[in-house]
């Protein structure tokens, strides 16, 4: 799909790295910034999941307070940077979780992090490895004087984790404080902004996130420049075999009539709309995934069907636009009753208008199925679908195994799906309006998202 | 979807891979009734949006949500289906699902124990039938002997031969053929066109008896 020119913004996501030492204030100053980032997808990943799981001998010197859980070596460094580099990839990547209690990590509890577009990394020695530096832009080392750093140490331990004050300061005097000068404080040098945190940090704070939300306002603008692009070639899409529009009949179009009337009720028009659902996505289904089987096919009248055709709608799943991809579930269950379906809830950003993921539920190994229908009540601009198209690819769902099921689209959007996956996936709509039409302002309804507001009663 | 030669007035629906598989479903004796009515269902459906596909529409201007004027169109006259008691009633709910409100009428024609030839037992049918469009319902066409009968009440009463839609999920060569001897103007809405019958006048391959299937055994 790259190979188009479109990047999701969750492959190019914005890294940003907060080190200090332990008791520094880091994980405050990273948790005020993801919580104020406010983009969907903004993830911390703390390096303490990266703990590495301790040998029995190693477990016995924590439990007795004399195991140096501060010094580099003790964090998986190496998977930690797989980690981010899957995500920075735009790919999946599944985060250990490391108890405390046991000094292991958690068996089959992994953490699955996707389409993050805003990551945070967060630990004493998160500016420490040069190849997780080469991944981030944006480097902050949290300062505090050592004195303050003990002092908050201790009352955390002892107060909420309920250690003893001589464990405590043995354990500073032993390993935390030696590892900070050694190891943490020197990171400092390849920070891009120092926050201290000796009380109030927040104008520190402030003008890193004015940084920061200017750096993703670029970012999305250039989405949003790539997504107008990919509309502006040259196609004629009338002559793609990928693209099926549901044949014009007499009936198509008196539905069709009776979903723009204004004057529609609410329970005609419920019923309208799942009446051409059902046609539309009988045409979609038209190929339906065959399997070749050797057994005969007997009538009651013991009659040999000749040619049997072995249909598998088990082979079929869909996944569901939220909100208005649902709008065909009733029809689809009419269809295919148990088939798997999935969900993504993809908005555009009120401000820019820039398609954004929030939330993706998808079928168990959907790449093993032979069909995937894609489905939204309406493409205005194009950019939800191409959005999770991208999302089912990074799942291992081959394009041409995408059905796009759109009851009204316009032909800009259409056509930037074509150039956004190279004429792969095939299309199946009620309705395509031309650009022409948009142009001379015939049809403003195609731009306005109508048919959810409708279907669901809630504008 | 064009008329099928030299089956003319036939409407085949599209041979798609879907379509072929639903109706081997269907044929298999070793489908489980539950799955026999979800899938005939199916094929009813499709059917029936068929059948709706060549009812006449008039042009209606109408006003968008964005006040924008659109040049539609809307369905010209009334339509009514007619099921042929037993098998025929199966198709009764494809027909509902697409027309909520329709009016039903109900023929029943059974063999005559003595002379062997089918007989009219029973009529009901909406009065003002003859002003309507009529999609007449049987699942099966054999020989085509209760569908012409079916046919000969439905235009005694009124409906012209051009209105009238027979329904159908596969009919014979042979049935076809003595049903347009009988109204050549008669439109044939089917899935299937089956080779011929054997000598219990079954449809082959066919399906078995599609109303004990559906409804009972």
């Amino acid at each position: 799909m790259n190979s188009s020119g479109y990047i999701p913004p969750w492959t190019t996501p914005y890294i940003i790295g907060v080190g200090g030492t332990s008791g520094s204030g880091k994980t405050s100053v990273a948790a005020k910034l993801v919580s104020r980032i406010n983009t969907p997808w903004t993830v911390l990943i703390s390096l303490d999941n990266f703990y590495k799981p301790l040998s029995d001998e190693e477990r016995q010197q924590a439990f007795q307070n004399n195991y140096d859980f501060d010094k580099p070596e003790s964090i998986d460094m190496d998977l930690a940077y797989e980690c981010v580099l899957s995500l920075k990839e735009g790919k999946q990547a599944k985060i250990p979780t490391y108890s405390f209690t046991d000094h292991d990590r958690i068996p089959n509890k992994l953490l699955t992090i996707y389409g993050a577009s805003v990551i945070v990394v967060e630990g004493i020695y998160a500016l420490y490895d040069q190849r997780l530096l080469d991944l981030m832009d944006l480097k902050i080392y949290v300062d505090a004087d050592l004195d303050i750093c003990l002092a908050r140490r201790m009352t955390r331990d002892i107060i909420y984790r309920g250690r003893n004050l001589q464990g405590c300061i043995s354990q500073w005097e032993q390993f935390v404080k030696p590892n900070a000068d050694r190891f943490v404080r020197p990171t400092m040098k390849v920070a891009d902004a120092i926050i201290p945190s000796i009380s109030d940090n927040s104008i520190a704070t402030e003008m890193l996130l004015n940084h920061i939300q200017s750096r993703l306002q670029l970012k999305s603008q250039q989405h949003l420049k790539e997504l107008q692009k990919l509309g502006s070639y040259a196609v004629s899409i009338d002559s793609l075999k990928t693209i099926h529009k549901l044949r014009q009949t007499n009936q198509v179009k008196v539905l069709h009539t009776k979903l723009l009337d204004k004057t529609t009720s609410r329970d005609d028009w419920v019923f309208y709309f799942d009446r051409l659902a059902t046609i539309l996505l009988s045409l979609a289904l038209e190929d339906i995934p065959t399997e070749p089987r050797n057994t005969e096919v007997v009538t009651p009248t013991n009659r040999l069907v000749e040619n049997p055709i072995f249909a598998n709608f088990d082979r079929v799943t869909a996944v569901n636009i939220v909100r208005s991809g649902d709008c065909f579930m009733r029809s689809l269950r009419k269809t295919i009753p148990s088939i798997a379906v999935g969900k993504l809830l993809i908005q555009s950003d009120s401000r820019t208008g820039e398609p954004q993921l929030h939330c993706l539920f998808i079928p168990p190994k959907i790449e093993s199925y032979n069909q995937v229908l894609l489905m939204d009540a309406q493409i205005i601009s194009g950019a939800a679908i191409i959005m999770a198209i991208q999302v089912l690819t990074d799942h291992s769902v081959e394009l041409n195994k995408i059905k796009v099921v759109v009851y009204l689209a316009t032909e800009t959007g259409i056509r930037r799906i074509v150039n956004a996956t190279n004429n792969k996936v095939e299309i199946y709509a009620g309705e395509i309006i031309s650009d022409e039409m948009i142009r001379t302002n015939q049809c403003n309804w195609a731009r306005k998202r109508f048919v959810a507001a409708n279907y669901f009663g809630c504008k | 979807m064009s008329s099928t030669q030299p089956f003319p007035n036939v409407h085949l629906l599209a041979q798609s891979k879907q379509l072929l598989g639903l109706y081997t479903i269907i044929r298999d004796k070793d489908t489980i009734r539950s799955d026999f009515i979800f899938y005939s269902d199916r094929i009813i459906r499709l059917l029936v949006e068929e059948g709706l596909n060549h009812l006449p529409v008039t042009p209606k201007s109408i006003t968008t949500e964005t006040k924008q004027k659109f040049d539609g169109c809307s369905f010209l006259g009334k339509i009514c289906g007619v099921s042929i008691v037993r098998a025929g009633e199966s198709m009764e709910q494809g027909l509902r699902d697409c027309c909520r409100s329709v009016r039903i009428g109900k023929i029943l024609i059974q063999r005559d124990e003595e002379t062997a030839l089918p007989k009219l037992f029973y009529e009901k049918l909406p009065e003002d039938i003859a002003d309507r469009y009529v999609f007449l319902l049987d699942p099966m066409l054999a020989t085509g002997g209760s569908a012409i009968m079916a046919t000969e009440v439905l235009i005694q009463r009124g409906v012209l031969p051009e209105r009238i839609f027979f329904l159908n999920l596969i009919c014979s060569k042979e049935g076809v053929d003595n049903y347009h001897a009988k109204f050549p103007n008669v439109r044939i809405v089917t899935g299937a066109l089956d080779a011929g019958l054997d000598e219990n006048k079954y449809l082959t391959p066919g399906l078995g008896d599609f109303g004990d299937r559906y409804y009972c055994i």
